[in-house]
């Protein structure tokens, strides 16, 4: 049986990843962004709150607080803060193949050399 | 240039945010967290307290600059750069703080810092000739 502790990590990146790339899938169906005065950023905001992309990304953002809000209720931060790493990993191979982006064989070598160093962070 | 001045600013305000954070919650601490009574008087305490609001509004900035470059960047050239965060960070808790930082966290920032480098360096890499990916 898969402890309770294991479930609860692997939703906790699920749930980062996917909130990530969500948001990243919601902004690029709003398009770019290249008028930043207050006008034209109130409309782009007014867009984003309509965008079941982006509200799902918020709702995913929300999941992966309360995991880790109750995962720190039992297992210490030492314990959890290493596994976020991983969210470097999966957010890079969900925006490979869920956003259709050019991930070069350099980009993952730069993005396993980040998750490393965040779980060596994480670990001291 | 757009790019690179907007994740700048990100990661500063997310760095700075958390520093404003951590000091917050430091004058916080002499009351005890964990003791469900006390819980009204330490939310008033937060609600005062201008290095909580500073980093609440830190942090709101960053995550809204950071949304924005979405609209034009790839989520994998975005998401690893502001890790570099971790590095200002480190530095400033070392530096600002007063903490103690040990080897393998200092080896960890240097680690995150070769790989936002490394993930730099690729934004200009070309993705094959569909001929090629079709062979």
């Amino acid at each position: 049986m898969i402890p309770l502790t294991a479930v609860l990590i692997a939703t906790m990146v699920v749930a980062d990843s996917a909130s990530d790339i969500l948001v990243s899938r919601a902004m690029k169906q709003i398009g770019e962004v290249t008028n930043f005065r207050p006008r034209a950023l109130a409309s782009t905001f007014g867009r984003m709150a309509c965008n079941p992309s982006l509200i799902a990304g918020i709702g995913a953002a929300a999941i992966h607080f309360f995991v880790f809000l109750a995962l720190l209720s039992f297992v210490g931060l030492s314990y959890v803060f290493p596994a976020t790493a991983l969210v470097y990993v999966l957010a890079t191979a969900g925006a490979q193949f869920i956003l259709t982006e050019h991930v070069s064989r350099r980009r993952w070598a730069g993005v396993c050399m980040v998750c490393a160093g965040v779980a060596m962070v994480s670990m001291s | 240039m757009k790019t690179t001045l907007f994740l700048a600013v990100a990661v500063i305000a997310q760095a700075a945010g958390n520093v404003c954070l951590s000091l917050g919650m430091r004058s916080l601490s002499t009351a005890p967290l964990f003791d469900f009574g006390s819980w009204t008087e330490v939310a008033l305490a937060a609600l005062s307290n201008p290095w909580l609001w500073s980093g609440a509004a830190l942090l709101t900035l960053f995550t809204i600059l950071f949304t924005l470059v979405l609209s034009w960047t790839d989520l994998s050239l975005a998401m690893p750069v502001v890790s570099v965060e971790i590095v200002i960070n480190v530095a400033l808790a070392g530096w600002l703080l007063g903490e103690r930082v040990s080897s393998l966290h200092w080896a960890g920032t240097v680690m995150v810092a070769a790989g936002v480098a490394v993930v730099l360096g690729s934004s200009r890499d070309k993705p094959p000739p569909a001929a090629l990916v079709l062979a």
